[in-house]
């Protein structure tokens, strides 16, 4: 499983991950049914605290995006909505603007501009 | 970030996520109809060699047979169905298994796999054929198994006579060499500025899974057998105690996890992970997604030979990411989703060499 944070993100990690998480299985690099490498091995790759991964896990089962099971691990239990998806491109966007000093109004003006 | 897969005839696009189904039965392959029907009729003609002819023989046979030799004369005997039929046996065994490998595998898709594949149909029913015919002939027309001897070149010639026609076949049945893969088919991954970017991935053999709690079980009650007095035979039981590092060792190759960050690559073995080895990102040239069976790399486990660089982790055959050293050399991991993390590694190989 591919995984980005951003370093400059002001978010806290666990809503990073979840984010990253969330992205990666609404882009359909992970179907519904797919496992996830252990919580351990993500944390590892990342090089943060198991905990913080797990906290984002959760998050996302409680999002119904995930599914938890006893000897199977983690699993994809189903695809992000529209809404949420979006919300995590909206997401990058606002950052990658700030990149460029730019605000969150002159965004919305630029959208504007193209729709 | 932007992900990009240039269209190559090995690894469908998307291979990511189905790497473990695709190409399994999609791709027709060249030669697979002719490998089948030869090994077909070959195989069916081998068991009919190791059947047959022990039957026609069985009134010059000694009962029970020898079936072990030591250097003064034979040491065990068996009785006539048992004597002959490990080496149909172990003959039925691989020959399902190269059937079955031809079939619905892709082992005939490299050259590697296509050598390997005819050496072991050939070379295996040769060994087969030679350990049968050896027992029979040293066992032909003595009144007992005491007296039947085998000759000290014998198990030479049978190992001899079965590489050399193993290596012959596959030699001959290698096919036209493969397409080189070239820097240029390697994915590759735009990693914007401030980005950390790691990729996870495992890839598991169930079946070596199984086979390594088999063993430890073996193994524990044996052990246990051992210490609390065994009721019959502790040979037995002190035999079947070396399976308990065994199990450790398959249990270390059945599940393997591969980890890809700014660092390079880190594998590491079984279910702790633990031990791992790296490859620093400065000492990778570049990555690709490549199918690989274990024919072609010599089988499960850990494979290589020293001085030739060439590393492979084969846990399963199929999606493997296969890393080309910087000094020469290349290092194939068998994992699930193996474009991503050879897609990833590029990125970072191209950073490194960039700074």
């Amino acid at each position: 499983m591919l995984l980005t944070l951003d370093l400059n993100d002001p978010r806290p990690l666990h809503d990073q991950v979840a984010g990253s998480i969330r992205r990666a299985i609404a882009e359909g690099s992970y179907a519904p049914g797919d496992r996830l490498p252990p919580a351990r091995d993500l944390a590892g790759a990342l090089g943060i605290n198991v905990n913080t991964v797990l906290r984002a896990l959760r998050e996302l089962r409680d999002e119904g995006l995930l599914e938890f099971r006893r000897g199977r691990g983690v699993s994809v239990l189903s695809r992000p909505d529209a809404r949420a998806a979006l919300q995590e491109a909206a997401r990058e966007l606002l950052a990658e603007a700030d990149r460029y000093g730019y605000g969150p109004e002159e965004v919305i003006h630029i959208i504007r501009e193209l729709s | 970030m932007t992900f990009r897969n240039p269209g190559r005839g090995d690894i469908p696009a998307g291979a990511g996520r189905t790497g473990s189904a695709a190409g399994r039965s999609g791709v027709p392959v060249r030669g697979r109809r002719t490998a089948l029907t030869v090994a077909a009729v070959w195989g069916t003609l081998v068991c009919a060699a190791l059947i047959a002819a022990p039957l026609a023989l069985r009134d010059r046979l000694p009962d029970p047979l020898a079936t072990h030799w030591k250097s003064a004369g034979p040491d065990s005997a068996m009785s006539f169905g048992a004597g002959l039929a490990p080496s149909l046996v172990v003959w039925g065994v691989a020959w399902v298994f190269l059937l079955v490998s031809a079939a619905h595998g892709e082992v005939l898709n490299r050259r590697g796999g296509r050598a390997g594949w005819w050496g072991f149909l050939v070379g295996g029913s040769v060994f087969a054929l030679g350990v049968s015919g050896s027992i029979l002939l040293a066992n032909l027309d003595v009144a007992d198994w005491r007296q039947a001897a085998m000759p000290g070149w014998a198990v030479p010639a049978v190992l001899g006579t079965a590489a050399v026609t193993g290596a012959l076949a596959g030699y001959l049945g290698r096919g036209e060499p493969d397409r080189p893969v070239e820097p240029g088919d390697a994915p590759a991954m735009r990693l914007r500025p401030g980005q950390r970017a790691v990729w996870a991935g495992r890839a598991t053999n169930r079946w070596l899974l199984w086979l390594s709690a088999a063993m430890l079980l073996a193994g524990a009650v044996s052990g246990a057998f051992l210490v609390l007095g065994a009721p019959v035979g502790e040979t037995v039981w002190a035999a079947m105690l070396p399976l308990l590092p065994l199990a450790v060792i398959v249990s270390l190759i059945s599940d393997v996890r591969v980890r890809v960050g700014p660092d390079g690559l880190r594998v590491g073995f079984g279910p702790l992970s633990w031990p791992a080895f790296r490859v620093p990102t400065g000492k990778i040239a570049w990555a690709t997604a490549e199918r690989r069976s274990p024919i072609e790399v010599g089988g499960w486990g850990l494979r290589g030979l020293p001085g030739t660089g060439r590393l492979a982790v084969m846990v399963r055959g199929g999606e493997c990411l296969v890393v080309r050293r910087a000094g020469g050399g290349e290092l194939v991991v068998s994992v699930d989703d193996a474009d991503r993390a050879a897609a990833l590694l590029n990125a970072y190989a191209a950073e490194e060499a960039a700074a």
